[in-house]
């Protein structure tokens, strides 16, 4: 998970969506941890939870979808 | 300087300079938030009492098979209203205070945010309670519908009923209120340098609760006032002769409902996560995996009510949605589990009373979890839904869970609240006590489950009869072991030892309770003393402790 990313001022989308992601499974690292202390923005935090939890129930719903169809 | 902020006496001069009307008006019209916190811990335990004694009736009923002590329709009452009076009297209350006595403390704000709205959310409580427990004298007696007040029963109930639903209004407003108050304060109070990712784990499941109680009492409330209209003002929400449907009502409650389990749970977890750092004298493992496991509790909680209903006859694609959306909301959990234990892991681990049931807790309640787990599997569940293994489940998670979180809150934060150490034999003798009668209750109840009782019923097939019995055993020494809390409380509000210097672990160098009322400006000294207040009541390593003053 360590990406050679070494700016850390302003977090991008991907990296507010895989602290989201990593967040649904409760776990993140110290180093990864402190840099979205610093970096993310609440505001994106709360919108990036909120389309992953809609993206978490879609992909359930295929995956029944996919198995009720076997 | 640290003579001014620890000197007992001036503290009560302090008291006496405001003006504070005194005797039960203190009370009455206090808004100061330890006085709001301890009149909801004191509530809360006058609710679970009322709540024990019905449980020890309905347990005195089940020791024998056949009917021997009350009438089936009171039996009915029993169990409906021990369900309510425990989850909306005891459990949320107890939460409450902890939240009142400790958040203010714990970020270094004065008070709550609205201190005179707080004295109204508690007050709200006794009338609640008064309806709840008055409903019993009600022609016909109380509600008998369950405490999840399915219809179409709940539609045929008599006033009880009424009372009933009113009281669950008053006590979501009070709720509603008590969490604007809390988000308020935590994101508003906080004193200077204090950030979100600095504050205490308590702080943290607290803050998610609140959010998780504005979201889900509204919808509590839009039930039974459904429930209420359908009974009185013509409407045919949950009636099919009249186009409406009984199952909608298990939908809208269990919206609330499994969201309701986790505003039980997470505070637990909060008070848990205090606890075990001290006591292993470690810092807490994960701390940020903490705060975000948490969070995705929270969100997660909102997609798996349908797993309460796989026996409503719900599409295969249904039930298998909600069963693989629980089982993924248990992952979050287990981190939490694992996290707890890491910070056990080679720590220098002491077991004082707070300890015990915190550790206790881990061991039961993740059975609770795994029971959990089982009930989510569609195929058992058809197999054990409302039978007494779902009662083993939630008894495992709600009273080993944040039952005994909450003793352990009480043992950890009591010397703080009153200046003086609690007896650590008693508290010791209520542990041992709790644990071993909780699991000769609440164990056999799994085979009990497993062989098919149903739960709800005052009479059961002879088969049955030994585990009925020990069950009922156990039930009466929990019940008595809670005596034994009580004395251990009253003996430290009273007085006794004064609290320990135990250096190393939590910072006890302030002889005396946190004053009642501290500066409301806050300057320098004032951030000082709730800094002081703070360390002695939480983990000595997250402040800055070389240069806290002596
Ligand atoms: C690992 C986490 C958990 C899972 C997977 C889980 C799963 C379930 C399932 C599937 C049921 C329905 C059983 C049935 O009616 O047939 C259930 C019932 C229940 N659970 Fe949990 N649960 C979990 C944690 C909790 C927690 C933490 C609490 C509360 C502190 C809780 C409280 C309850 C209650 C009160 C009921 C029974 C409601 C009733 O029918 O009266 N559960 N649980
Ligand atoms: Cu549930």
């Amino acid at each position: 998970m360590s990406d050679g990313d070494d700016t850390p001022q302003r977090a991008g989308f991907l990296s507010t969506v895989r602290a989201v992601l990593w967040s649904f499974a409760g776990v993140r690292k110290r180093r990864d941890y402190n840099q979205d202390a610093s970096s993310l923005n609440p505001v994106h935090v709360i919108i990036a939870g909120i389309f992953a939890a809609v993206v978490f129930v879609l992909s359930i719903v295929l995956v029944v979808r996919f198995v009720v169809s076997q | 300087m640290s003579s001014i902020a620890h000197d007992p006496t001036h503290g009560h001069e302090h008291d006496h300079h405001a003006h504070h009307p005194s005797g039960v008006m203190r009370w009455i019209t206090t808004t100061n938030h330890k006085d709001i916190g301890s009149l909801y811990l004191w509530f809360s335990f006058i609710m679970f009492l009322a709540g024990g004694v019905m449980a020890l009736t309905i347990r005195a009923e089940l020791f024998q098979p056949g009917l021997q002590i009350v009438q089936p329709e009171f039996f009915n009452q029993l169990t409906t209203m021990h369900g309510l009076v425990m989850v909306f009297g005891a459990i949320m209350p107890a939460f409450v205070g902890f939240a009142n006595w400790q958040i203010p403390l714990m970020i270094g704000a004065p008070d709550m945010a609205f201190a005179r709205m707080n004295n109204w959310s508690f007050w709200l409580l006794p009338v609640a309670a008064i309806l709840l427990m008055g409903s019993f004298l009600a022609p016909g007696g109380a509600s008998a519908a369950g405490w999840t007040l399915y219809a179409p029963l709940s539609v045929q109930m008599g006033m009880g009923m009424d009372m009933l639903i009113f009281a669950v209004h008053i006590m979501g407003a009070s709720s509603i209120m008590g969490a604007i108050n809390i988000v308020t304060t935590i994101l508003n109070m906080r004193a200077p340098g204090m950030t979100l990712m600095k504050m205490p784990l308590f702080c943290w499941t607290w803050l998610i609760t609140a959010y998780l109680l504005i979201a889900v009492m509204p919808v509590l409330a839009g039930a039974v006032t459904m429930l209420l209209t359908d009974r009185h003002f013509g409407t045919s929400f949950f009636n099919a002769a009249g186009g409406g449907d009984p199952v909608l009502y298990q939908h809208v409650f269990w919206f609330f409902g499994h969201p309701e389990v986790y505003i039980m749970i997470l505070p637990a977890f909060g008070i848990v996560s205090q606890i075990i750092p001290t006591f292993s004298r470690k810092p807490l493992f994960g701390y940020a995996s903490m705060v975000y496991a948490t969070s995705s509790i929270a969100i997660l909680s909102f997609i798996v009510w349908a797993h309460h209903m796989f026996t409503t006859g719900m599409p295969a694609a249904g039930q298998l949605f909600f069963m693989y959306a629980t089982m993924l909301i248990a992952v979050p959990t287990g981190v939490k589990v694992f996290n707890w234990v890491a910070t056990m892991w080679k720590g220098s681990m002491t077991f004082e009373t707070p300890m015990l049931f915190a550790v206790g807790f881990i061991f039961v309640f993740t059975m609770g979890g795994f029971t959990g787990l089982i009930c989510a599997i569609t195929p058992i569940d058809i197999q054990i839904q409302d039978t007494y293994y779902v009662v083993a489940h939630f008894h495992y998670v709600l009273v080993a869970g944040s039952l005994f979180a909450i003793f352990a809150g009480t043992y950890y934060w009591l010397p703080k609240w009153t200046g003086h150490m609690y007896d650590e034999g008693l508290g010791r003798l209520h542990f041992w006590a709790s644990i071993i009668f909780f699991n000769i209750t609440f164990f056999p109840m799994h085979f009990l489950g497993l062989a098919g009782m149903p739960r709800r019923i005052p009479d059961y097939a002879l088969q049955f009869a030994d585990f009925n019995a020990i069950a009922t055993v156990g039930a009466f020494g929990f019940g008595l072991s809670q005596l034994i809390f009580l004395a251990a409380v009253l003996k430290c509000v009273k007085g006794g030892q004064r609290r320990p210097q135990r250096s190393g672990t939590v910072r006890t160098d302030s002889s005396g309770p946190c004053p009642r009322q501290r500066p409301t400006i806050p300057s320098k000294l004032h951030r000082l003393s709730s800094k002081r207040c703070w360390l002695t009541g939480g983990p000595p390593w997250t402040g800055d402790q070389t240069s806290a003053p002596r």
